[in-house]
């Protein structure tokens, strides 16, 4: 087995140990030696390593000395203890008190010592995939925690605003009254409905198994703009495209409907209905390679400390008319899933640029 | 028939739906013919900031999950103010949540007389009201 990745820190106060381990195993792994136990202690400050071998007899410290002085600093090496017979009883010893993982009897032989260090390398491998993997878990726990706080706060709020106007409505005599909370009912159970739909888009895009399929932008924006223009919040904003597609361009339709849902929808929302003529204006320059997109409005503008917040989940940027703070969220993690990047430029009263650029996905 | 002096409410909720729903509830109820809404509790801070001594007695009712400023940071920056502001003013907690760790937070702060559970009932609230003074 030849890894270079391999580290080891190997210390012997005879030299001639030392060059001679380096010598036989210089070509597999990546091996550092020193005589000294202090320059050894120099050496762990600088470089990481997977494994370290010291020799038991040594002056200033033993090799078990030295094992138990580095152990609770440097627990990530794997020790390997090196000695000749006499000090077998020692080596024994430290194996059961787990300050070494093995020892290497003197005077030593190849196939055995390599044995050693593909064993001791599995071992550590195996801990630091092990510590990976429950750093990994501990973030999608807390990203689920975080998730069902923020999604019970989003399913329970208009459901609870709908009670708080059916309430209203049983003491109130006014018909006209009467049909000003029914459509207030109604907006309430849009936005619970919209939240839903993205959920699920959500879990969609981060668990479901991407279809890669050549992608027409044309169609594309056609169907979605025709899912959008019917909304009553669409008011008298203008959208204008400009599609300029070269060639094939092959991606996932999924995750490119959600990407362009999101930020056509969002400019719809925040619009700056002050302005006379609000716009939203899409902009896709698409080759074999690689697809740029850009949706540009007047709207009211992002400010600029929230900038680099948009894209979290649950972030919401403004009080007023704001969703619940997943869309950008979810359109930031298609973009990721499909190799992307999206910036955003913007300024308050002013409107909106992001930026997104995606490459083709050939398999 | 005796005279009460009305209550003073503030609503601080992000919701515009909740401060409309409240709003109307509330003088609807009797309880209060003075409403004031703000839908962030940043701008309910600087209004509190900006009152002179002759604040009346109000009873805030406060949302909890808000953007930019929630209902807890509201509490700590409220904090804050003057002595003879705080004085007169009682804050409750109206919100939907249900996890165990708002309501803790809630029942611990020195601020929060109660958390109201939304909608918000108006017996509820005056029951509330009562048990205070």
């Amino acid at each position: 087995m030849s890894d270079k990745s391999i580290t080891i820190l190997y210390i012997d106060d005879e030299e001639h140990n030392l060059h001679s381990f380096k010598a036989s195993f210089r070509k597999q792994y990546d091996i550092t030696i020193t005589a000294s136990v202090i320059e050894a202690e120099q050496i762990l400050e600088t470089k990481d390593f997977c494994i370290i071998l010291a020799d038991q007899r040594m002056p200033i410290m033993t090799g078990v000395q030295f094992f138990e002085k580095i152990r609770t600093r440097y627990p990530k090496p794997i020790r390997i203890l090196i000695t000749g017979h006499t000090d077998i009883s020692a080596a024994i010893d430290a194996i059961n008190k787990g300050e070494v993982f093995r020892f290497i009897d003197k005077p030593w032989d190849y196939k055995y010592v390599e044995n050693a260090i593909t064993h001791a390398y599995d071992i550590y491998k195996t801990r630091e995939d092990l510590k990976q993997r429950n750093m990994e878990l501990q973030k999608a726990n807390e990203e689920l925690d975080k998730f069902v706080y923020s999604a019970s706060h989003d399913l329970r709020a208009p459901l609870m605003s709908v009670l708080g106007i059916v309430n209203l409505a049983l003491i109130e005599e006014d018909v006209k009254s009467q049909n000003e909370y029914l459509e207030l009912i109604r907006q309430s159970v849009k936005k619970l409905d919209t939240f839903i739909i993205n959920i699920i888009d959500y879990y969609k895009n981060a668990r479901g198994v991407p279809v890669i399929t050549d992608i027409s932008f044309e169609e594309l924006v056609t169907e979605v703009q025709a899912t959008i223009q019917y909304l009553p919040e669409y008011g008298n904003l203008k959208m204008t495209t400009d599609i300029d597609q070269k060639g094939i361009f092959k991606s996932d339709v999924m995750k490119l409907r959600i990407i362009f849902n999101n930020l056509i929808n969002n400019a719809i929302k925040f619009q700056d209905k002050s302005k006379p003529d609000p716009f939203v204006h899409l902009t896709i320059k698409s080759t074999p390679t690689e697809a740029k997109i850009i949706v540009e409005d007047n709207g009211n503008g992002i400010k600029e400390s929230d900038q680099d917040k948009i894209f979290r989940m649950f972030y919401r940027a403004g009080a007023t008319n704001s969703g619940s703070g997943i869309g950008l969220y979810i359109v930031h993690e298609a973009i990721a899933k499909l190799g992307g990047r999206i910036s955003v430029k913007s300024q308050i009263g002013q409107g909106s640029i992001f930026e997104i650029n995606i490459p083709s996905i050939y398999k | 028939m005796v005279m009460k002096s009305l209550l003073n409410f503030f609503l601080i909720d992000d919701s515009a739906f909740d401060l409309f729903i409240y709003e109307k509830l509330l003088i609807k109820s009797g309880i209060t013919d003075s409403v004031k809404t703000f839908n962030s509790a940043r701008d309910a801070l600087k209004y509190l900031l900006e009152q002179a001594q002759d604040f009346p007695d109000t009873i805030i009712l406060l949302d909890l999950q808000m953007p930019d400023m929630n209902g807890f940071e509201f509490i700590d920056e409220f904090d804050s103010l003057p002595e003879s502001l705080k004085s007169k003013i009682k804050i409750f907690m109206l919100s939907s949540t249900i996890d165990t760790r708002d309501i803790d937070k809630a029942r611990e702060s020195a601020y929060i007389l109660d958390l109201l559970p939304k909608p918000l009932e108006i017996v509820y609230l005056k029951k509330k009201l009562e048990m205070i003074g």
